[in-house]
């Protein structure tokens, strides 16, 4: 068996070490190395969107990516949406209060998809957010209330920055 | 003896509910929105080793030899299970019928592409994998058949040959002068139809960690159980344990809709760790796994259906002749959701005689699961269908006919000829409010204007009822025994007053554990998030089920307030002690303890309940200080079936009507939803935010199944799906803005008038996007009869129509 590849990577603001073999999933990697459980697995072959995180500032599949392929990079997680003194993140509250999730097992793949969506584009159209969205597989909800509260969301986040 | 419960919303000990029948906030998503529900896939334990199974290439061969000594040598490998282990420990699945079932592993021949022959536990999944190339296993494959229709034929291949034939069940069900309604009729319409099997697929695949209790010859299995109690009778069965020795821990799911499955996976896990020295054994399913070999694939069925309708448009009569591929075992209850229908079989309508001809056949595919709504989906689908040619050939508008048919207000309950009896419903009000709310007038000429200009554009009115409250009783019919599914809990107030309510089942995604807050924080006077809602395992649960056949709602409600009442009895008795009265002049109201009529003399129930803990010297004589109390509901009024099936199977019948307005490109066949409205009376919504989420769920996966999903094999039955890339489910594009509004019509039967709902849409979505494509279609003369409809089924049809191609 090949060995183990040491990668130095920043998670969420933190600075991580770890250890994995060339063929580990970045979702793997993330879940069973550094403890981050909060992405999950849907499909392993990126096509449900479940396991997506952001990778230097881009929405990526953490099951078609390589744990060495994160060797330097910045990631940030669904872990990452919570402030320090573990409050939701105004997306997170917008899914709650839209209903936005049903089981929750898509729901971190949805949120990162959206963070990365409203960081672009601050005020998306409903067009916009189901491009957005379009990779992103959820069975419970029908969507439409998770476009609801993607709307929500990005009301959420321009008052919060009007108010800063 | 069971407590009397409120009926009512108004009955509930409170001067005004908070919670209940509100749009709260759900108790379960702070912890699912940040990833921390604890998920199967997230356990780790101590010496827990991971598992890979070998599945087989072949449709049907049998298996000369396994030589699994090259993959224990390996490193890294704890164990490798195969035939011999599985013959030695095990007994085969219990199926209904009986006699259908086989070991968890293959042991004298593989039954389908992907069944499992082998495994192994080792200290990682990859190690696993790896190990599983060097097992060494000798096929000698077999003619195989993959078509429903064939596999009847003379010298067919048979799956279990000592059946002597590929029928697993096979009966004639007739109620009424069905012949007599036929000879009488002005017309008789009758049409094939096919549905492919389609299926769950929640987002989490199933998970699983089985421990073996060498000492105690126990097992201990945590995962991704819908119904827990149902899982350890099986696990008992098939280990042949005493059941008290089988432990099952529910995990938060990923979603079911009853296609999570499982069985063999568990069973696999935890032979594996009785064979590696008790060591807990992890099985996480891939998507590729559950694709080809999982819990996903229902209902594969030919139809070939007869409506008897007279001149005015009234209907009479409605025979249906199923053919069900049910795969290569029984172990997944296909019986059951083909007898199904039975509970529906003659939808909203006053149809008087009916006949069910029901043949079910073993195949080379996957064996059929459990998928939402179980079987009546693919029945609307025949009937609607045949009501929407019936008013064609009628010269009778779609909504005109069903009008006709209705089951009026005044003739509830009302007993169909299949045996089951509707509690409540105004069928012709949900019609016109959903007509109303689309503005159907101005729909049709919408749709007269675009024909004229040459689009394919159609309208469908389509209704349903959706049965609610299962129960065994109605499957006796097919060999399932049992009469009543209990549903219990067991509500605890601790000595500083706190409520704590302990349930049978898990997160699953329907929002029962906001429910059982809901009602427990009304019942006592509280904040919802002054309750909390734990899990209790087979171990130490009261009777349980959990959710399926759109129960777990109403059944809730019904433990929930029979506990609340056995609680606040006991409460009463005390309060009236410690305040020198009789019980009969206290009540409770808002969680205070009061003297009827005398302000001020009152006691909050926290008070109560710690003294009942801390002062027994205070308590009436024989009063235990035990603030706590279980109830356990089962739906009232069931019965066995009579000879012809019958009985009151369901306890409600909540109902939907569903206009729908879609437009098919003649070029390419695709299909687009213009417009969709629903209007759905599930009774009283105890939560109208999960039911509306479930509804709109429910219409995605009935897009879904009306034009996407299909798991296709080839004429040797291989499977030719095995990623999402084949497997087509809605994505957020495919799902249309849909309106909706309720209409409550309680129903009389069940606790605070609640019908089931988890279910409803997957009942008439697909039939109503069929049933306008077809509308659509009508001007060239075609009808789709095949779901799905998909791009390429309907640009043949369109090519196949005898009409200029090129306008």
């Amino acid at each position: 068996m090949s060995t183990k590849k040491r990668i130095s990577l920043s998670v969420n603001g933190k600075l991580l070490e770890g250890e994995a073999e060339p063929r580990t999933s970045l979702a793997d990697f993330l879940r069973d190395d550094l403890a981050l459980i909060g992405t999950h697995i849907g499909c392993e072959h990126g096509v449900c969107g479940a396991c997506t995180i952001m990778m230097d500032g881009q929405a990526v599949r953490s099951c078609l990516t390589l744990a060495v392929q994160a060797e330097g990079t910045e990631l940030m997680t669904v872990e990452g949406l919570l402030d320090e003194n573990h409050q939701l993140h105004p997306i997170q509250e917008a899914f709650i209060e839209e209903h936005g999730l049903q089981c929750g097992f898509c729901t971190p793949g949805f949120l990162m998809s959206t963070f990365e969506l409203l960081e672009k584009n601050p005020s998306p159209s409903d067009d916009d957010i189901k491009e957005a969205l379009g990779g992103n597989l959820c069975r419970c909800t029908g969507y439409q209330s998770i476009i609801k509260s993607v709307r929500l969301a990005a009301q959420k986040l321009q008052s919060a920055n009007t108010a800063s | 003896m069971t407590a009397k419960i409120p009926q009512k919303l108004e009955d509930l000990p409170s001067s005004e509910p908070r919670w209940v029948g509100k749009d709260v906030k759900r108790i379960e998503d702070p912890k699912l929105v940040t990833g921390l529900a604890d998920f199967i896939e997230n356990l780790q334990m101590p010496g827990m080793l991971h598992c890979a199974i070998l599945r087989s290439p072949h449709p049907h061969a049998l298996i000369k030899s396994v030589d699994a000594s090259e993959a224990l040598k390996h490193p890294g490998v704890s164990a490798v299970l195969t035939g011999e282990d599985v013959l030695k420990w095990t007994n085969p699945a219990m199926t209904v019928p009986d006699g259908w079932g086989v070991y968890c592993l293959a042991t004298d021949k593989a039954r389908f592409v992907g069944e499992p022959v082998a495994a192994v536990a080792a200290i990682s999944r990859s190690v696993a994998e790896d190990a599983l190339e060097l097992i060494e296993v000798e096929y000698e494959p077999l003619p195989a058949v993959a078509d429903a229709k064939k596999a009847l034929e003379e010298g067919a291949p048979l799956i279990f040959e000592d059946k002597g034939s590929n029928v697993i069940h096979k009966r004639l069900f007739t109620w009424g002068e069905v012949d007599q309604a036929f000879a009488d009729a002005d017309h008789v319409i009758s049409d094939s139809f096919r549905w492919n099997r389609l299926g769950a697929n929640p987002t989490e695949t199933f998970g699983v960690v089985s421990q073996w209790d060498l000492l105690e010859n126990s097992v201990t299995c945590r995962g991704a159980f819908q119904s827990s109690s149902h899982f350890a009778l099986g696990r008992a069965a098939t280990f042949g344990l005493p059941s008290n020795r089988v432990r099952i821990i529910s995990h938060p799911h990923g979603g079911s809709f009853g296609g999570k499955g499982g069985a063999r996976g568990t069973d696999i896990a935890a032979l594996l760790s009785r064979k590696a020295d008790g060591r807990p054994v992890k099985w996480i399913e891939d998507r590729m796994e559950y694709l080809i070999a999982g819990g996903g694939q229902s209902w594969d069925r030919f139809y070939e259906a007869s409506l008897a309708v007279n001149a005015d448009g009234t209907m009479t009569g409605f025979k249906v002749k199923l053919l069900d591929d049910i795969g290569a075992t029984g172990e997944g209850f296909g019986a059951i959701s083909a007898a199904k229908p039975l509970a529906v079989f003659t939808g909203n309508y006053t149809i008087g005689a009916a006949q069910y001809d029901m043949t079910l056949v073993a195949t080379n595919r996957l064996p059929q699961s459990p998928y939402r709504g179980m079987g009546p989906p693919p029945h609307y689908f025949v009937l609607e269908s045949l009501v929407d040619s019936a008013a064609r050939q009628l010269g009778m508008d779609v909504s005109e006919i069903r009008r006709k048919n209705y089951i009026q207000p005044d003739q509830f309950p009302y007993i169909i000829p299949s045996g089951n009896e509707y509690d409540s419903g105004n069928y012709e009000a949900c019609l016109d409010k959903v007509l109303d709310m689309a503005d159907y007038q101005a729909l049709r000429e919408e749709q007269a204007k675009a024909q004229e200009a040459g689009r394919l554009v159609g309208i469908s009115v389509v209704n349903a009822i959706e049965p609610g409250v299962f129960d065994w009783n109605a499957y006796s019919a097919v060999g399932m025994p049992g009469v009543g599914v209990p549903e219990g809990v067991t509500i605890s107030v601790d000595v500083m007053g706190s409520i704590t309510v302990r349930v049978g089942f898990s997160l699953e995604g329907q929002g029962q554990y906001t429910l059982a807050a809901q009602l427990l924080a009304d019942y006592f006077g509280v904040e919802m998030d002054q309750i909390r809602v734990v899990h209790a395992d087979t171990a130490s649960a009261p009777p349980h089920f959990g959710p399926g056949g759109s129960r777990l709602g109403v059944a809730l409600t019904g433990a929930i307030l029979g506990a609340a009442k056995k609680l606040e009895d006991k409460f009463l008795a005390v309060a009236a002690g410690l305040m020198q009265t009789e019980a009969a002049n206290m009540e409770m109201v808002d969680g205070w303890l009061r003297i009827k009529g005398v302000p001020d003399a009152e006691m909050p129930m926290a008070a109560v309940a710690g003294t009942m803990l801390a002062r027994s010297d205070l308590l009436p004589p024989g009063m235990e200080p035990c603030p706590e109390a279980t109830s356990v509901w089962t739906a009232p009024g069931r019965a066995e079936p009579d000879e012809e099936g019958r009985c009151k199977s369901y306890l409600t019948a909540a109902n939907a009507c569903h206009v729908i307005m879609v437009e098919v490109d003649r070029d390419t066949g695709m299909v687009e939803i213009l417009k969709y409205f629903v209007v759905d009376d599930c009774g009283t919504r105890l939560n109208p935010g999960n039911v509306e989420g479930m509804l709109h769920g429910a219409i995605a996966q009935g897009i879904g199944a009306a034009l996407l999903e299909e798991y296709v094999y080839d004429e040797n039955a291989q499977p030719l799906v095995s990623t999402f890339m084949d497997y087509l489910m809605p994505t957020i594009n495919d799902v249309p803005d849909t309106q909706s509004a309720a209409m409550v019509t309680p129903s009389p039967f069940s606790p605070l008038g609640a019908k089931g709902c988890g279910e409803n849409a997957i009942h008439l979505t697909p039939a109503g996007i069929i049933c306008a494509i077809n509308d659509a279609l009508a001007p060239l003369g075609v009808a789709a009869k095949e779901i799905p409809a998909s791009p390429n089924r309907l640009w043949e049809l369109i090519q196949s129509a005898d009409y200029p191609q090129d306008k």
